[in-house]
C-alpha cells in the first residue's frame, strides 16, 4: 500500500499550493486528483490575478489579501503571470457615487488606483466604449491557471512531493476516530487502490462536500457557477473592469492570445455541471458590449463554466453576497482526527490559503520549517541567452510562450529536438503556434492520459480553429509517444478531444463560430468519416 | 486624422479582418509561392495566425519576405480576410527598424529613376545601353537583381510625350487616362491603343500630369510611408476629376487595383474608398459601356487565336474577364483563357535574385500552356505579367486593348 504522511485531495489551485508548501517544508506529501490538474474552478475562471480592486468596496479584507498575494505571485510566478495591468472604467450609466467609495476603498486597502485621462484610457485601450467617463489603472494581471498549477507541481516534485491524476477518492479509511488513509479508484483502469496517510486534506473545491461525506462529515459548499466567454483575439491590452458594484459580465481579461469575458453567478446543485446555455452567453454579451461597444463583431471561440466553491457556514449568504473568503475546518472537532478541509477563497489567494493550512498541519506534525512559498520562484526561468539561441529553431512569436510553458529542462530538450530534427519544427497547432517537438515532449509525460491533458499544457486546440487541424495531428503524435495504452486508441482520443471542444462551442454557435464548426463536421464526419464504418 | 483616432482605427481594422479567419487553410492551398517553395510558411500563419500571437514577444517572421502580394490568398479566403494586406502592413513595420537594401530601393523607385533618365538628352537610349552593359557585367546581379532577366527597356518616347502629338476628336464625354509607370515609360503603345479605343467609343481622353506612381512597387518593398504620400496625391487628383464627373481609367491592373482597393485596405481613410468609386480598369469601363449598349462594335475582321493570361490583380478586382468577352465579339478572333494561375512575376518580385527561381517555378504552368496552345498571340492586361510571359514563355505578348484598337481598323 502506498503511503504518505499527508494526502491532499484535489488538484486545483489550493491543492497544488498545499502540495508545494508541504513538500518545501520537507513533509512527505501526495496529491490525488480525479481528473487532470486544474479541472475545476482553477482553470474555469477568468485567469485574473486580482489587484483587489474588485473587492475594495465590499470586502476590504479580501482586497488587502489580494494585493499582497498579487505582488507575491508577480514575483514568484514570472512564467505564469502576465503583468498586463488593469483598468477600471466607469461608464456614463454607472453610479458616480460608487466611484468615490471605490477610490477610498482602494486607498484603505493599499491598492494603488491611478486616475488617468480619457485620452490616455483610449490610447491604452483603443476599443473601449466612448461612454467611459472615468478610468483608473490598478495592478491587476493575467495568470494562467494551467501553467500556474503545473509549475507548483514541478516545484513540489523538486522537494519530493508526489501527485497522481485520474485517481478519484471513493472512501476515507478511519480507525477509532483517526484517519488512516483513502481508497482511490483509478478512473482509467477502474482499479481500486488504498493509500495510507496520517493527515488527509480535503481541498476538493466544489467537491469538498462530497469528499467530506465519504468520511461521514458535513461541509457546506455551494457550487456557484460562472460562465465565461473566450474571444479569438486580444480585444484588450489590460484587464478591464467596470467600475460599479460588482456584477455579471463586467471583467475582460487578455489571456494569452485570447480575451476572456465573465462572469455570471448562479447557484447549482452539482459542481460537475460545467454547461453553459445560449441565454447565459447572451446575457454576458449584453453586459460586455456596454464596455466594448463592438463586442459582437469579435469572434467568440467558446463558452466555458466553472463553479466557485462558496463556503456556506450555517446561515450564510449565497451567490455574490457570499464571502469570497476561505475557511479551514479541522474535523477533529467533528470527531475525526487527522482530516482537514479547506474551502472557499479565490484563485489569487491560493498561496496564502495553502500557507495557512500548512501551518496548522505542520503544527500537528511538529514540523517547524517556515513557509517559503512567497520567496522562492515557482520554477526557474529559461535564461535570455537560451531563449535567444533557441529562437533560431522556434517558430516566430513562439519562443517566449514555449519557455514559460515548458520551464528550463523541457525547454532545453524541445529546443534540442527542434535544432537536430528540422521536421519537428512543423506546427501541430497552427493557431497557438505549438511545434511537433513540444507536443511530443508533453505526450511522453507519464501524466498525459488524454489529448486534453496535452492541450492544457501546450494550448493545442485552444485557438482559432478549436482543434480542427490539430486533433488529427495530435492523436497521431499521442499514439506514437503516449505512455498510457489508451493513447493507442487514436480515433477514440481524437473524438474525445473534439467533443470537449464542441461542448464549449455549442453555446456560442453563431456567425463565424458556426462556420468554423461546419468545417469541423466536414473534415471529420465527411472527409475522414470518423463516425462511420461501424456495423449496425 | 489624429494619432489617437489612427491608433484606434488600426487596432479595429487589423483585428476585424484577421478575426474573420477560420484557419481553414484555403489561402495556403491557393498560394502560388507556397506551391513553389517550402520556405514560405504561408498566408494563414504569417497573416492572421501570427496576428494573434504578436502579443507574446517582439519578433520577426523571416518568411514574410516570400509573400509576393499576388493576392491569391485574399481571393481564396471564404471569409474576406485581407491576408496580403496584413502581410504588407507587417512588412512595412519590419522596415521601420531594418534598413532597406539598395536593390529594394531601386525596384521600389522606378518612377524616380525614369524621371532622371528622361531629364537627360538621349537618356532612354543611354539607360537601355547601360542596363544591357550592366546586365552583362553582372552589376544587377551583384546587388540582388535577377541576372537572368532583362530590365524593362525605356521606350524612346514616354506615353505622356507621345500623347501630346495625338490628335483627338474632342467630345463632351471625357475620361482621364492613368497610364502608370510601366505604360508611360516602357510600353507607351498600350496607352496609344487605349486612346484610340476610347476615341472610337466617342470619348475624349485626358491625362493628368500631377498623378504619380500608384505606389504598388513601394508597398511590396515596405516603403509604406512613401506609398501613403503617393496615395494622398493620387486620391486628391481622383477627387478633382470626380467632382467634374470625369472617371479615371487605367490599363494596368496593378495600378487600378491600388487606386481602387489597396489604398483603403492599407491606409483606411474614408476618402480613399470614395475616390475609388471613380476609378475603373479599362475593360471594366468598356464592359459598362457594353451593358448600356454604348460599346462601339463596328469591328473589322482579324485572324487571331488569343491565349489570355488573366493577371492576379485583375482577378482581385472582381469584375470577371470582360476582355475575353469583348475581344470575342471581333470577327475572326478566338479567345482562349490560359487558366494557368499566377505567372510568378508579381510586379518587382520576379526581379529579385533570391526570388527568381520561385518566380519561374510559379510560371511553369503558364509557360507550358503557352508552349502547347495553338494560339498565335498571348494577351495580358498587366505589364509585368507580359514581361514574365516574354521571359519564360518566349513569345511577344500584348495588352488586350491593343487587339481591340487593331479591330477598329486604321484611322
Amino acid at each position: 500500500m502506498d503511503k504518505a504522511t499527508v494526502v491532499v485531495i484535489g488538484g486545483g489551485a489550493t491543492g497544488v499550493g498545499i502540495l508545494r508548501d508541504l513538500a518545501m517544508r520537507g513533509v512527505d506529501v501526495l496529491l490525488v486528483e480525479k481528473c487532470d490538474l486544474v479541472n475545476g474552478a482553477s482553470s474555469r475562471y477568468h485567469g485574473l490575478l486580482h489587484s483587489g480592486g474588485r473587492y475594495a468596496v465590499k470586502d476590504q479584507e479580501a482586497a488587502k489579501e489580494c494585493i499582497i498575494e498579487n505582488q507575491i505571485l508577480r514575483k514568484i510566478g514570472t512564467s505564469c503571470v502576465e503583468p498586463t495591468g488593469g483598468m477600471f472604467v466607469r461608464l456614463d450609466i454607472d453610479d458616480p457615487d460608487y466611484e468615490g467609495l471605490w477610490v477610498k476603498g482602494c486607498a484603505d486597502s493599499g491598492i494603488e488606483a491611478k486616475p488617468i485621462t480619457l485620452e490616455e484610457a483610449f490610447r491604452l485601450e483603443p476599443l473601449l466604449s466612448k461612454h467611459v467617463v472615468s478610468a483608473y489603472l490598478v495592478p491587476d494581471a493575467a495568470i494562467d491557471g494551467f501553467r500556474m498549477s503545473w509549475q507548483n507541481v514541478e516545484s513540489a516534485k523538486r522537494y519530493g512531493g508526489r501527485f497522481q491524476t485520474y485517481r478519484e477518492v471513493v472512501g476515507v479509511l478511519q480507525e477509532n476516530g483517526q484517519v488512516k488513509g483513502i481508497e482511490v479508484r483509478n478512473t482509467i483502469t477502474g482499479e481500486i487502490e488504498k493509500i495510507a496517510c496520517d493527515i488527509l486534506v480535503n481541498a476538493a473545491g466544489g467537491w469538498a462536500g462530497k469528499v467530506a461525506a465519504l468520511a461521514g462529515l458535513e461541509v457546506g459548499v455551494q457550487p456557484d457557477k460562472g460562465t465565461l466567454l473566450a474571444f479569438n483575439q486580444r480585444i484588450t491590452n489590460h484587464v478591464v473592469n467596470r467600475l460599479h458594484k460588482s456584477s455579471d459580465g463586467d471583467i475582460f481579461v487578455p489571456h494569452g492570445s485570447i480575451t476572456i469575458l465573465g462572469t455570471s453567478s448562479m447557484s447549482i446543485p452539482d459542481p460537475e455541471d460545467t454547461s453553459s446555455s445560449r441565454e447565459e452567453v447572451e446575457n454576458l454579451l449584453a453586459i460586455g458590449e456596454k464596455t466594448f461597444e463592438n463586442l459582437r463583431d469579435y469572434r467568440m471561440l467558446r463558452a466555458f463554466a466553472g463553479s466557485r466553491p462558496l463556503y456556506m457556514p450555517p446561515g450564510g449568504a449565497s451567490g455574490r453576497g457570499a464571502s469570497r473568503g476561505f475557511a479551514i475546518v479541522d474535523h477533529a472537532n467533528d470527531g475525526l482526527k487527522g482530516m482537514m478541509t479547506i474551502v472557499g477563497g479565490k484563485f489569487t489567494t491560493y498561496r496564502l490559503m495553502a500557507e495557512k493550512i500548512v501551518d496548522q498541519i505542520c503544527a500537528k506534525l511538529n514540523v517547524t520549517e517556515p513557509c517559503r512559498t512567497a520567496e522562492e520562484p515557482l520554477v526557474p526561468e529559461v535564461s535570455e541567452n537560451d531563449k535567444k539561441e533557441a529562437r533560431k529553431y522556434f517558430p516566430a512569436f513562439g519562443t517566449n510562450l514555449a519557455a514559460t510553458r515548458l520551464g528550463p529542462e523541457r525547454f532545453a530538450r524541445v529546443a534540442d529536438s527542434l535544432k537536430n530534427h528540422p521536421e519537428k519544427r512543423e506546427l501541430v497547432c497552427e493557431c497557438e503556434n505549438v511545434t511537433l517537438a513540444e507536443v511530443e515532449e508533453i505526450a511522453r509525460d507519464l501524466s498525459s492520459f488524454q489529448i486534453n491533458d496535452i492541450r492544457r499544457r501546450t494550448r493545442i486546440g485552444m485557438g482559432t480553429c478549436q482543434a480542427n487541424f490539430c486533433a488529427l495531428r495530435s492523436a497521431a503524435v499521442f499514439a506514437k509517444y503516449g505512455q498510457d495504452n489508451g493513447a493507442r486508441d487514436s480515433i477514440g482520443q481524437m473524438k474525445q478531444f473534439l467533443q470537449g471542444r464542441w461542448k464549449g462551442i455549442r453555446p456560442v454557435l453563431v456567425g463565424r463560430t458556426l462556420r468554423e464548426i461546419e468545417m469541423t463536421r466536414a473534415l471529420y464526419e465527411l472527409s475522414f468519416h470518423v463516425n462511420g464504418g461501424k456495423k449496425a | 486624422m489624429s494619432e489617437l483616432t489612427k491608433a484606434i482605427k488600426e487596432k479595429t481594422e487589423s483585428m476585424l479582418t484577421a478575426d474573420h479567419c477560420l484557419s481553414c487553410t484555403s489561402c495556403m492551398a491557393g498560394c502560388p509561392v507556397m506551391e513553389a517553395s517550402r520556405e514560405y510558411r504561408g498566408p494563414k500563419l504569417v497573416g492572421p495566425a501570427h496576428n494573434r500571437m504578436r502579443f507574446s514577444q517582439e519578433d520577426v517572421e523571416e518568411s514574410l519576405d516570400f509573400c509576393s502580394n499576388c493576392k491569391s490568398c485574399d481571393r481564396a479566403c471564404p471569409s474576406g480576410v485581407e491576408v496580403s494586406t496584413l502581410n504588407m502592413l507587417r512588412r512595412a513595420e519590419y522596415y521601420k527598424t531594418h534598413p532597406h537594401s539598395q536593390r529594394d530601393d531601386m525596384l521600389a523607385h522606378g518612377e524616380r529613376m525614369a524621371k532622371l533618365v528622361r531629364s537627360m538628352p538621349f537618356g532612354a537610349s543611354c539607360a537601355n545601353l547601360g542596363m544591357k552593359i550592366g546586365k552583362s557585367l553582372g552589376i544587377f546581379k551583384s546587388i540582388g537583381i535577377a541576372g537572368e532577366r532583362d530590365m524593362p527597356a525605356y521606350a524612346s518616347k514616354s506615353f505622356l510625350s507621345m500623347f501630346k502629338d495625338i490628335r483627338q476628336t474632342s467630345s463632351e464625354k471625357k475620361i482621364v487616362f492613368y497610364p502608370g509607370c510601366f505604360i508611360n515609360e516602357n510600353d507607351p503603345e498600350v496607352g496609344v491603343a487605349f486612346v484610340k479605343v476610347m476615341q472610337k467609343n466617342g470619348y475624349e481622353v485626358l491625362v493628368d500630369r500631377e498623378f504619380n506612381c500608384c505606389g504598388s512597387p513601394l508597398v511590396v518593398t515596405g516603403y509604406l510611408d512613401e506609398a501613403l504620400e503617393h496615395a494622398h496625391n493620387n486620391v486628391a487628383r481622383i477627387y478633382h476629376w470626380k467632382q467634374q464627373g470625369i472617371p479615371v481609367v487605367a490599363c494596368c491592373t496593378s495600378c487600378s487595383l491600388m487606386l481602387k482597393k489597396e489604398y483603403h485596405e492599407l491606409f483606411d481613410e474614408p476618402e480613399m474608398k470614395e475616390a475609388a468609386e471613380n476609378v475603373y480598369d479599362a475593360f471594366e469601363f468598356l464592359a459598362m459601356l457594353e451593358d448600356e449598349g454604348k460599346l462601339n462594335t463596328k469591328f473589322g475582321s482579324l485572324t487571331h487565336h488569343l491565349l489570355y493570361h488573366v493577371p492576379c490583380h485583375l482577378k482581385s478586382q472582381g469584375f470577371g474577364t470582360p476582355a475575353a468577352h469583348i475581344l470575342g465579339k471581333i470577327p475572326g478572333i478566338k479567345v482562349e483563357l490560359a487558366d494557368a494561375g499566377c505567372c510568378g512575376m508579381s510586379g518587382n518580385y520576379g526581379f529579385k535574385q533570391d526570388k527568381y527561381d520561385i518566380s519561374m517555378k510559379i510560371g511553369e504552368r503558364l509557360f507550358e500552356r503557352i508552349a502547347t496552345s495553338k494560339a498565335d498571340t498571348v494577351i495580358s492586361d498587366c505589364g509585368t505579367c507580359r514581361l514574365q510571359i516574354q521571359h519564360g514563355g518566349h513569345v511577344e505578348p500584348c495588352h488586350p486593348v491593343e487587339i481591340l484598337a487593331k479591330a477598329y481598323g486604321e484611322g
